[in-house]
């Protein structure tokens, strides 16, 4: 194909095109920068798809594996039987919730600091007054500022399933600025949540980062960024 | 999905689901994590009874159940490598062991992320990066195993790439 057709790009960047094909993409990438810009956006993704492995896609119960779940079991029950099974709580029924930006707008209030930053506002989804755009129930988003830092951030906590998707909105970054995202459990435990680049665009417009850790919602103490270097940035107590 | 039943009938109901759904896919990574079909029995043992332990958490959030299976297996067989580690007699027999090497809480977590947004696209879309990416099947083979014609693989893998990257989070900067 020397004409324009994006769709070729996706079995091209997953590698499933034969030799000639893979050919004439390249001719045409040479000449289209709007493809080569699209190419990069495709890449990204197929790097994430590299982080789930092959096998998460066989299902069923193994070959032959029997034994196995008979000795799961025994180990179950009698963890199970004389005592009660393990923690449980009801799960809040779902209802319509707030994305939290629309809400920061209207909080004016300082309300004191939180590591280290000063917190402008807070709200758990149980809540929630005004909805505009629905987050999920039990998710938790809180906004403070720094002044040592000049950066203001919003986060938004999730649950999934066991683990929490966080996300964040930064203001006041540089562009090229190289960040990570740390979460901590209420256990004082530290896991890294991933770590991005600030483009120029999100330097102005503010800086928009998710990354998910294995701490189930109600467990997460706060959600830190600092950069690449271990320079600290913003921290926000959940 | 509300209240997880405490009776010890409903735990075993709980585990003997989870093992016909995910069984083949846990064993599978962790035998290749182990190197050891035995080993990677106990790892599976140990992720279900975990499961069964955090049945709350499991059953109540959305989100992939086999994202969060995978990665407690993970990260059983990355604890048991450095438990090993500690002592130095060991040591050379771990070092033949690249999967475990290393920190990899930060991919195993991408590695919930993914799936659980995988889960999130249409399932024309997911089926046909699984043919084209994990399975490492060419446009030609992909088109002949779902019964759709070739240009249809290609168009879909297009779409299917840029679908997961609005459920990864629209304007969402991608982790490095
Ligand atoms: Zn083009």
């Amino acid at each position: 194909m020397s004409e324009h057709d994006p769709s070729q790009l996706g079995a091209y960047v997953l590698g499933a095109l034969e030799p000639d094909e893979v050919r004439e993409v390249d001719e045409h990438l040479a000449g289209c920068a709007e493809c080569r810009t699209e190419l990069v956006e495709l890449e990204e993704m197929k790097e994430f798809l590299g982080e789930v492995p092959p096998e998460a896609f066989l299902d069923g119960p193994p070959t032959d594996g029997d034994l196995l779940l008979q000795r799961t079991l025994r180990e179950v029950r009698a963890a199970s039987a004389p005592q009660e099974a393990p923690v449980v709580a009801a799960a809040a029924a779902p209802k319509k919730r707030t994305r939290w930006l629309a809400v920061a707008a209207a909080v004016v209030v300082l309300a004191g600091a939180v590591g280290g930053g000063v917190l402008i506002g807070r709200q758990t989804t149980d809540n929630a007054p005004v909805a505009t755009e629905t987050v999920p129930a039990g998710s938790k988003q809180v906004m403070v500022s720094d002044a040592g830092t000049g950066t203001t951030m919003a986060a938004t906590v999730e649950p999934r399933a066991g683990w929490s998707w966080v996300t964040v909105t930064i203001a006041g970054l540089k562009a090229g600025a190289e960040c990570q995202m740390f979460v901590t459990d209420k256990t004082g435990k530290t896991y890294v949540a991933g770590s991005w680049v600030v483009s120029p665009k999100a330097a102005q417009e503010g800086s928009r980062f998710g990354g998910g850790v294995l701490v189930p919602t109600d467990q997460v103490r706060s959600v830190e960024i600092k950069t690449v270097q271990g320079k600290h940035v913003v921290t926000a107590a959940v | 999905m509300g209240d997880v039943d405490r009776r010890p009938e409903s735990a075993e109901a709980l585990v003997r689901s989870l093992y016909a759904e995910h069984g083949r896919s846990l064993l599978a990574y962790a035998t290749r994590l182990t190197g050891d079909r035995a080993a990677a029995e106990d790892v599976v043992q140990e992720t279900l009874v975990r499961a069964w332990k955090h049945a709350d958490d499991l059953t109540s959030g959305k989100g992939s159940v086999r994202g969060w299976l995978l990665t407690v297996a993970r990260n059983i067989v990355t604890d048991r490598a450095r438990a090993r580690a500690v002592r130095p007699a060991e040591v050379a027999e771990i070092a033949d062991r690249p999967p475990v090497e290393g920190d990899h809480s930060e991919a195993v977590v991408n590695s919930m992320v993914v799936l659980d947004a995988l889960d999130q696209v249409s399932p024309e879309h997911r089926e046909v990066l699984v043919e084209l990416y994990y399975r490492g099947r060419s446009v030609t083979e992909a088109a002949k195993e779902l019964g759709v014609p070739p240009g249809t693989v290609k168009s879909r893998s297009y779409y299917a790439l840029r679908a997961l990257r609005t459920v990864m989070g629209p304007g969402a900067e991608v982790a490095r």
